[in-house]
């Protein structure tokens, strides 16, 4: 099966994970269409990086499939891998070299060739508003530069699918509206993005497709207005995890 | 105040007595002891003459001191279970928390076993008969001495820990590291000299530098005592104390730097072109190049590994024996390897960049090795040339020519496998302070890497030893090349199976290999939908020792490597000697005995290794056993 033949961008079937007794995802079966935006929200701890982690291949799962656009990605990693790119929350980075040299070293690594490593990275930097610190490691790079350099390195190799945990935690109001600018414009270009966030309304503004996750189980998942079901997703996702906006005490010796 | 962080580090270390930390912490203490009771015993013991007893505890509380204050820096991190940066935002002046975090500081096994070590001095003072009020004079000085001993070892950790945020300091802090573990490796220059000195008793102006530290100040006040020189006791013991009034002021002002001044932004870097770097092999180089050069840890590891060669081989000089000189560079070798062995766990988390590139791991090894090679060729080359000319020992030239190639190779090699095989996890670059203590080393790993690369060039040794004069060259080349090769595969094929539970364990800190398996209940659910993934080539696994508690898993793999060593090396071949009466003493211990111990000790060697051999072995197989009934069983985990 060839990337072209299947309509399904990320497709998850029965992926499960225990870390010690813990059940964190259980089961979970997901389908992220071709060309589609598709947010997946979830309260923490509810499997969302777990899930993500097993389906590009960072996390060996107990059991079920992880397959991209057709291909299985822990049997035949080296040609799913081409596909996709990925952008991690919270891990490490080669941090001790600047952007550019980052964007190098990792298109060398992928077998691409240096004249064109170098265009892409200079475009890459450019766009992203990276340019202007050359001469800064990626570790003394602020939270946003990180996002930012970390999208640059997943978008490197033209990937047909783009998998982002938390692509815009702690990012600020102007570097946000960056990454999702590039974003939309790659999913107008035929690009597919899962994109995991537990703030509604930014999956709300840029999302086409939601599944809602809760306790490693998908609870809800389909285009955005069927999900939403007439509400706001923050409403319909309160309902759907079984929340509800707990009863605080009266802390008198606040007030003084 | 104290009390309650006294308690508060109490709480802490009881929810970290885990299995692992509680054995380290029992090791720790049983060792301490097991000193400290050597110390007492040279304190009660007679000799010929009356000083030499004080000069001996002298010296031992010097390097018992030495140990305090130096172990932090040494052995990584000194006590962080209470960190300062918890009560940074709570309204005490510096001064008050570092009252409080000091008395704290006297809680846990060092101090305890301290304060069993100085008891020494009251033995000391009792066994010479100096009278109650030396013996009283002793106590307090015990106590003073401690003191002096927990405070001035937090200042030094402090100084170290600001010191070594730059590239000057962490240079400074590996010299200085280097000079006295390498002075440790050479003190047996200093054995006749001991000798000579238990038969006649030390040089005076030794005595005298014993008792000027201040580790000998208790010594100074008991002795004074003893003669009724009470100015004297009154000066050393107030000595005594205001030195720990200065340590407790100084750490006060360096607990404020540590609170309120954060860590300089990094200087903007020099941008190499990188030009040589165009395929991805080169490419993984080039960036490894950049991190020895622009990593705090790599450089102080590099320039300990230079000035230990240099200190360890030059040393001996002092006695005239030039005979470790032109051997500088064949040290160098090995250090760098036993420094270099963790490339993964330094780098952390970054490891799925990685993953995501398919192919990418063999590039990422060789690359690697290819890097190391660039960074230890070099000065071990120089080194060699050098030192070969400087001492005029060109009769060497055989060995060093097969060695060199040879540990070179295997270092290259050694160092990508146990990095894949033996990572020691860290925090990630990015999360890490400026203070290189935090980044303790694990000495097990530097001393397994030291032993397996010395022994890749086991082959070239023997080349030279046995063979025509071009065979060990030729055989260090070759055996260097296929070395490097060989574990390279190895370490490359391992990573690409089990990059994923490499990666866990960088992220968690615990090993895949010691994770329980999954409980029962979850597995015939899993069992249907489950693929055939493949699985990582997991040793321990095979050999069910996966489930075996960690004192038993380490005692099988203990037992079972070193029965050979009293079963063969110390029992059955000397045993042959004796009986062939073709004895060649060499490290065997029963030939070195006299002769009515001599087969005596060859049988108690014999049973030493049959009783460890037997026990790991019916361990190991009852816990294989075991492993394979569980695997039939259809509940058993996965």
């Amino acid at each position: 099966m060839g990337p072209s033949s299947t309509d399904t961008a990320l497709r998850l079937t029965a992926l499960t994970k225990t870390f010690g007794r813990k059940l964190v995802v259980d089961h979970i079966d997901l389908e992220v269409p071709r060309g589609s935006f598709f947010g997946l929200v979830g309260p923490n701890g509810a499997g969302k990086t777990t899930s993500l982690s097993m389906a590009v291949g960072l996390l060996r799962p107990d059991g079920g499939r992880a397959e991209i656009f057709g291909l299985d990605v822990w049997a035949d990693p080296a040609r799913a891998k081409k596909l996709i790119g990925v952008l991690p929350d919270g891990l490490s980075m080669p941090e001790r070299l600047t952007g550019r040299e980052l964007l190098r070293f990792t298109g060398l690594l992928r077998g691409m060739d240096l004249e064109e490593v170098e265009r892409r990275a200079g475009e890459l930097l450019e766009v992203l508003e990276l340019d202007r610190a050359e001469r800064t490691l990626v570790m003394e790079y602020s939270t946003g530069m990180r996002k930012k350099i970390g999208l640059a390195t997943a978008l490197l190799h033209a990937p047909r699918l783009l998998v982002l945990d938390e692509p815009l935690e702690a990012v600020d109001p102007v570097s946000a509206a960056t990454i999702k600018l590039i974003l939309q414009r790659f999913v107008h270009g035929g690009g597919s993005v899962v994109f995991s966030s537990h703030v509604m309304a930014v999956v709300e503004q840029v999302c086409d497709h939601v599944a809602v996750i809760a306790s490693g189980r998908v609870v809800a998942s389909g285009p955005l207005g069927s999900v939403r079901a007439g509400r706001s997703l923050e409403e319909r996702f309160v309902s759907l995890v079984g929340g509800q906006i707990p009863e605080v005490g009266e802390l008198v010796w606040l007030s003084s | 105040m104290a009390v309650l962080l006294i308690q508060m580090k109490l709480a802490v270390l009881r929810h970290s007595m885990t299995g692992r930390r509680a054995a380290q912490m029992v090791t720790g203490a049983l060792t301490g002891l097991a000193l400290a009771g050597g110390l007492i015993v040279l304190a009660a013991r007679d000799y010929p003459l009356a000083s030499l007893p004080f000069d001996l505890v002298g010296v031992g509380f010097a390097l018992w001191t030495a140990g305090w204050l130096l172990g932090p820096a040494l052995f990584g991190g000194g006590d962080e279970t209470l960190r300062p940066e918890h009560f940074s935002l709570l309204s005490f002046t510096p001064r008050r928390l570092a009252a409080g975090l000091a008395g704290a500081a006297f809680v846990g096994v060092a101090p305890l076993v301290t304060l069993v070590a100085f008891c020494a001095l009251v033995v000391l003072a009792a066994k010479a008969g100096l009278g109650a009020a030396a013996t009283a004079v002793g106590v307090a000085a015990v106590v003073l001495q401690l003191v002096v001993c927990v405070l001035a070892s937090r200042l030094v950790t402090a100084v170290l820990g600001q010191v070594m945020r730059s590239k000057a300091g962490a240079a400074l802090a590996a010299l200085v590291s280097a000079a006295i573990l390498a002075g440790l490796h050479s003190s047996w220059v200093l054995s006749p000299l001991v000798q000579a000195a238990l038969r006649t008793g030390f040089p005076d102006p030794f005595s005298a530098w014993v008792v000027a530290l201040p580790s000998g100040w208790g010594l100074v006040a008991v002795r004074a005592a003893g003669q009724g020189q009470w100015p004297t006791v009154a000066a050393a013991l107030a000595g005594l104390a205001a030195l720990g009034v200065v340590c407790w002021y100084g750490w006060a002002a360096l607990l404020k730097r540590r609170l309120t001044t954060r860590r300089a932004s990094g200087r903007p870097v020099r941008v190499a072109a990188g030009g040589w770097a165009k395929g991805p092999m080169t490419a993984v180089a080039a960036r490894e190049l950049r991190t020895w050069s622009r990593d705090l840890l790599r450089f102080h590891y590099l320039v300990f590994a230079l000035c230990y060669a240099l200190a360890f081989c030059l040393l001996p000089l002092a006695i005239d024996a030039p005979i470790f000189l032109p051997w500088t560079g064949v040290v160098f070798a090995l250090w760098v390897a036993a420094i270099s062995a963790n490339l993964y766990g330094e780098d952390g988390t970054e490891l799925w960049g990685k993953m995501m590139v398919p192919g990418a791991a063999r590039h990422d090894v060789r690359g690697r090795q290819l890097a190391w090679l660039l960074v230890a060729a070099p000065p071990t080359l120089v080194l060699t040339v050098a030192m070969v000319v400087f001492a005029g020992e060109s009769g060497l030239w055989p060995w060093l020519a097969a060695l060199v190639p040879a540990l070179l190779g295997g270092g290259a090699g050694v160092t990508v496998l146990v990095s894949v095989l033996r990572p020691v996890p860290m925090t990630d670059p990015h999360r890490r302070g400026g203070n290189l203590l935090e980044n303790g080393t694990d000495f097990a790993q530097v001393l397994l890497v030291l032993i397996l690369t010395a022994a890749t060039a086991a082959p070239a040794y023997f080349a030279v030893r046995l063979g025509p004069v071009w065979a060990g060259p030729v055989m260090g080349l070759v055996g260097g090349a296929a070395m490097a090769w060989l574990l390279g595969r190895l370490a490359a094929t391992r990573l690409e199976s089990s990059a994923p539970e490499l990666l866990l364990h960088l992220r968690t800190g615990v090993s895949p290999n010691r994770r329980r398996p999954a409980p029962a209940l979850a597995a015939p659910a899993l069992d249907r939908g489950r693929p055939h993934l493949p699985r990582p080539d997991l040793g321990l696994d095979e050999l069910g020792l996966d489930l075996a508690p960690t004192g038993r898993r380490a005692y099988v793999i203990a037992s079972l490597t070193l029965c050979w060593v009293p079963l063969v090396a110390q029992g059955i071949v000397p045993a042959l000697m004796l009986t062939t009466g073709q004895v060649t003493r060499s490290w065997f211990l029963a030939l070195h005995l006299p002769q009515h111990l001599r087969w005596p000790t060859i049988i108690a060697m014999i049973a030493l290794g049959l009783v460890l051999l037997t026990t790991g072995l019916g361990a190991g197989l009852y816990y294989l056993a075991k492993s394979r009934r569980d695997s039939i069983e259809p509940d058993g985990g996965p």
